[in-house]
């Protein structure tokens, strides 16, 4: 800032000199041209009234002649003055205007700016690089949410876009270029709320570059990012990049789930979705043959995937040798020479997966003439076109962006969360609907809040005191409304870790120990409620026993003597 | 020899010693002290001032202190004289000009002490 700041000074030397000499001149040689008074005495003006005189000569504004009217000696160093003052001031003028224009020494100052804005943010927050497609699906969930988020991203139109869309919360914004470590530390990687960065870019070099600054800068801090090859996954992963999430791998698991285990993707959806939505419809893929179009990273993932569920594949690529194809039928997909030539009268599924959103759609439109029972899935590249392919209604549409959002969010809402979706890949498919029937029994079918709690002094000192004098507390009792005992509030404890260990689903039986970190899913008001009972030691005696302690010195006196 | 180091040293020493034949001569007598010295004086210290800027050094920082400090105080005067030149007593109100002459006259010393030592240190 500083540097700049004087590089300006510098610059404006000689403007404001020119115009000091200029006045100068001009004031002196007023004050010594004589003048003639209404009595026809020679009159001299003033030092102060010739600078009077030449300021508002010189600013263009002339208001006239001044006390008497000048004599042809005056007039003519006036003139003299207009055109040697003018110049200069407007030249000065604009110098100025145009140096206090310069482009980096604004964007020094809004970044700056967005430093201080930063330093003084007193809720947690994170920080995402670039606002992208998936980056900008991920900032709109998170507002909704009610977190805050500071965004670095290169393009200034990106960034006039999120300024246009009305958000929750102020979302702080640096046009700035994220690999830049300096930029990462305006952006508040220091900030002791700072919860997390993430990095969402279509480039695996950019990620790559962020993800490494920022775990050598704060080692604690966490940090996602996406990486579509391999090869930079793993240099990711050598610095301790705690996720790195690569779409076209997870939609490809996730279709095998589909497949397979249609309750624990439907909970899977349902838990990391956006506030409002409702459960996911389910569709599951049938068995049989799949023909697969584009060989591509998504291409691959699909039919890795398939072929584990045992499932077989036919691989429909324009160029094999690019995509190192072995088997496969040569063509585009969109021709219905080519499909039926891979056999897709007897396929039950289809799966058009080029990066190109209009060959896509022709593709699945080409095959559904030819067997109007196949399967349809479709990958939709550009969030733009959302309109052709809902109109189109395939069975499933897959967006890198929104699996890549979901995922993030699985991770960031709540740590436990990731834990829990963990676990629960390892049930089996008959556990996770058991598990969705009771969650929407609660909870209803919108997606629930996600949140834990830790029973420790901080999060939940009544209960905590509790423990610590002997009393039994069980699950069930954190979950009794405080309202009412006799309720229970909207909520069910997926998770209970304690000393490390994971308890999926818990028991409300189960005892419930200090240190414990539970992870609930309930409704908002749940949420907001539990605290009360969690802190308040009279709540929480009601809970309890079922007793009202009287709040103050005199009626517990009264109490007692009465009783 | 360095043209802008010719530059810079005489406007600052112009600077200072047109304050002070402004400012000697007795504090009362308004014969003693001519308005165009003040003036240029004034003119003086203010492009001495704009030279000044931009310098990163801890001594420029200084420097361009004391020349703000010197031009505050000349223009306070100009601004005195110019408005109660015809209300105040002439005697009374050159002792007021002619007092905060003085103190523009210390910084301009000041600042020329700096540039001095400045010199002196980097003698080649």
């Amino acid at each position: 800032m500083n540097s700049i700041l004087f590089m300006i000074l510098r610059r404006l030397r000689r403007p404001i000199i020119l115009i000091i000499v200029s006045f100068a001149i001009a004031t002196i040689g007023l004050t010594l041209v004589p003048g003639v008074d209404d009595q026809g005495n020679v009159w001299h003006m003033s030092i102060f009234e010739a600078f009077y005189v030449i300021s508002y000569t010189a600013t263009t504004i002339g208001f006239g002649e001044v006390p008497f009217p000048y004599s042809q000696a005056q007039r003519l160093w006036m003139t003299f003055s207009i055109y040697f003052t003018v110049l200069p001031w407007f030249y000065a003028v604009g110098k100025i205007i145009s140096l206090l224009q310069d482009v980096s020494l604004r964007q020094t100052v809004s970044a700056e700016r967005l430093a201080r804005q930063v330093r003084s943010l007193q809720e947690p927050f994170f920080i995402l690089c670039s606002y992208g497609q998936s980056a900008s699906l991920l900032v709109h969930i998170l507002d909704e949410k009610g977190m805050r988020v500071v965004v670095i991203e290169q393009n200034q139109e990106r960034l006039n876009e999120l300024e246009l869309t009305d958000t929750r919360n102020i979302i702080l914004s640096l046009c700035a270029d994220a690999k830049i470590p300096e930029n990462l530390i305006r952006a508040g990687i220091y900030n002791p709320f700072c919860s997390g960065v993430v990095t969402l870019t279509d480039n695996d070099e950019v990620n790559l570059a962020v993800a490494v600054s920022v775990k050598l800068m704060n080692p604690s801090l966490r940090v996602l990012a996406r990486a579509e090859r391999k090869d930079i996954a793993a240099n990711m992963a050598s610095f301790g990049t705690d996720h790195i999430i690569n779409p076209y791998t997870l939609f490809g698991e996730q279709l095998a789930m589909r497949v397979h285990a249609l309750g624990t993707y439907i909970l899977h959806q349902w838990l990391t979705g956006v506030p409002g939505d409702t459960l996911p419809p389910p569709e599951n893929p049938p068995r049989g043959n799949w023909l697969v179009c584009g060989y591509g990273r998504f291409g691959k993932s699909v039919v890795e995937n398939l072929e584990r569920e045992q499932l077989t594949t036919t691989i429909i690529e324009a160029m094999p040798d690019l995509t190192e194809c072995e088997k496969c039928v040569i063509g585009s997909g969109t021709e219905a020479s080519t499909l039926l030539e891979a056999g897709i009268e007897e396929a039950c599924g289809i799966v058009a997966g080029t990066d190109n959103d209009i060959n896509n759609l022709s593709i699945v439109m080409t095959a559904k003439e030819l067997n109007p029972n196949l399967f349809l899935i479709v990958r939709k590249n550009n969030r733009n076109n959302g309109a052709l392919f809902k109109k189109f209604g395939a069975n499933i549409t897959m967006q890198p962006t929104d699996i890549i959002a979901h995922e993030c969010l699985a991770h960031m809402l709540t740590p436990l969360l990731a834990e829990f979706l963990n676990l629960v890949r390892s049930q089996n498919n008959q556990w996770a609907n058991s598990l969705i029937s009771q969650l929407v029994d609660v909870v209803g079918e919108t997606v629930p809040e996600t949140f834990a709690l830790t029973i420790n002094a901080t999060n939940a000192i009544a209960v905590s005191e509790y423990i610590k004098n002997g009393m039994q507390i069980k699950l069930q009792n954190l979950m009794q409304d405080p309202a009412n005992r006799e309720k229970n509030l909207k909520l069910v404890p997926l998770l209970l870790i304690r000393d490390g260990v994971s308890h999926l689903v818990p028991d409300q039986e189960m005892v419930v120990l200090n240190d414990d970190c539970i992870l609930f899913c309930g409704t908002y008001d749940a949420k907001t409620a539990l605290p009360a009972s969690m802190n308040n030691t009279k709540t929480f005696n009601y809970i309890m026993n079922g007793l009202e302690i009287p709040d103050s010195l005199v009626w517990r006196w009264i109490k007692r003597i009465t009783s | 020899m360095n043209m802008e180091k010719v530059v810079f040293g005489f406007f600052i020493v112009l600077a200072m010693t047109l304050n002070f034949g402004f400012f000697i001569g007795d504090i009362d007598n308004a014969s003693h002290h001519h308005v165009y010295e003040l003036y240029a004086a004034i003119i003086v210290s203010l492009i001495a001032t704009v030279l000044k800027f931009g310098d990163r050094t801890q001594v420029g920082a200084i420097l361009l202190s004391t020349s703000l400090a010197a031009d505050l105080q000349l223009i306070t005067a100009a601004i005195l004289w110019a408005a109660f030149q015809n209300s105040m007593e002439s005697s009374n109100l050159m002792v007021y000009i002619v007092s905060l002459s003085g103190g523009a006259l210390m910084a301009n010393f000041v600042s020329v002490v700096l540039l001095i030592s400045e010199t002196i240190s980097q003698r080649r």
